[in-house]
């Protein structure tokens, strides 16, 4: 997958896949991101996929929806997702809507993401 | 409920401070966008604004899904006792909401992509809510809140 079509730059380390989002999320954007990150799973062979949302703004629920399908679809794929980062907004009004982000290993930053893939 | 219905549809956006017209995908996100503008300049906290904005964000979808096109109008009220008050008007003149309270039920949904939880989410972000709507007429949808004191 060349850098034009990715909607999200990634970083590979080790054996993940660090997803850090900088842009706004709208619907055709987190559409993108899911047919991207399936791509990038497939060529990369990677053990997780880390979402790193520290700048997402805002998570609604065709978002939160369209995420943890593709948590799903990684977990099929053999893949683990992890999202890390979540602003302290988005948490509250996530929460309130009682959203939980299935499909999702949650945590705090990176390092901790990182923790989580490679613990036994 | 029929009179409420048509009334609301009626509501001249001249009385708003800003309107969105839904008509493509990428409207969510400039009404989104609005909503936290405005929510930011009145002062709400950053947890009120985003709940604003994702408010806004789930009833412009339910436009842009279900009427395919229709209008966010926003303004602020000031109310007489406590602090200024953002109101949102989401209309659309679709073919409106048979049963309203099954739409309200968390989980329920015509949509397939989608976890049913838009509209009885938004009633828990805001401080007011609620739906009008006629089947062959329209659904309007206001909510409110408030800015709260620290």
């Amino acid at each position: 997958m060349t850098f034009k079509e990715k909607v999200v730059p990634t970083i590979r380390v080790a054996d993940c896949l660090l997803v850090p989002i900088q842009i706004d999320l709208d619907d055709k954007t987190v559409e993108q991101l899911q047919a991207q990150l399936l791509a990038e799973i497939q060529e990369q062979r990677v053990r997780a996929v880390i979402l790193d949302v520290r700048m997402v703004e805002v998570i609604d629920s065709y978002i939160s929806y369209t995420l943890s399908e593709t948590a799903a679809m990684a977990r099929l794929m053999g893949c683990r997702t992890v999202i890390c980062g979540i602003r302290p907004p988005v948490a509250l009004t996530l929460a309130q809507m009682g959203i939980e982000l299935q499909g999702f290993l949650v945590a705090r930053d990176l390092e901790h993401a990182l923790a989580l893939v490679w613990s036994p | 409920m029929a009179r409420k219905a048509k009334e609301l549809l009626d509501i001249p956006a001249d009385d708003f401070e800003m309107v969105v017209r839904i008509v493509r995908e990428e409207d969510i996100a400039v009404a989104r966008q609005m909503a936290k503008q405005l929510a930011q300049g009145l002062g709400f906290s950053l947890a009120d604004v985003t709940k604003v904005a994702t408010a806004v964000s789930e009833l412009a979808r339910n436009i842009y899904r279900y009427a395919q096109t229709g209008k966010i109008m926003i303004r602020k009220r000031l109310e007489e006792n406590g602090g200024p008050t953002i109101q949102v008007v989401a209309v659309d003149r679709g073919p409106g909401i048979e049963d309203v309270d099954l739409v309200l039920t968390r989980g329920y949904t015509t949509y397939e992509r989608s976890l049913g939880i838009g509209l009885s989410g938004i009633r828990r972000l805001m401080d007011f809510f609620e739906v009008v709507s006629e089947v062959g007429t329209g659904t309007a949808v206001v909510v409110e809140k408030r800015r709260r004191k620290f």
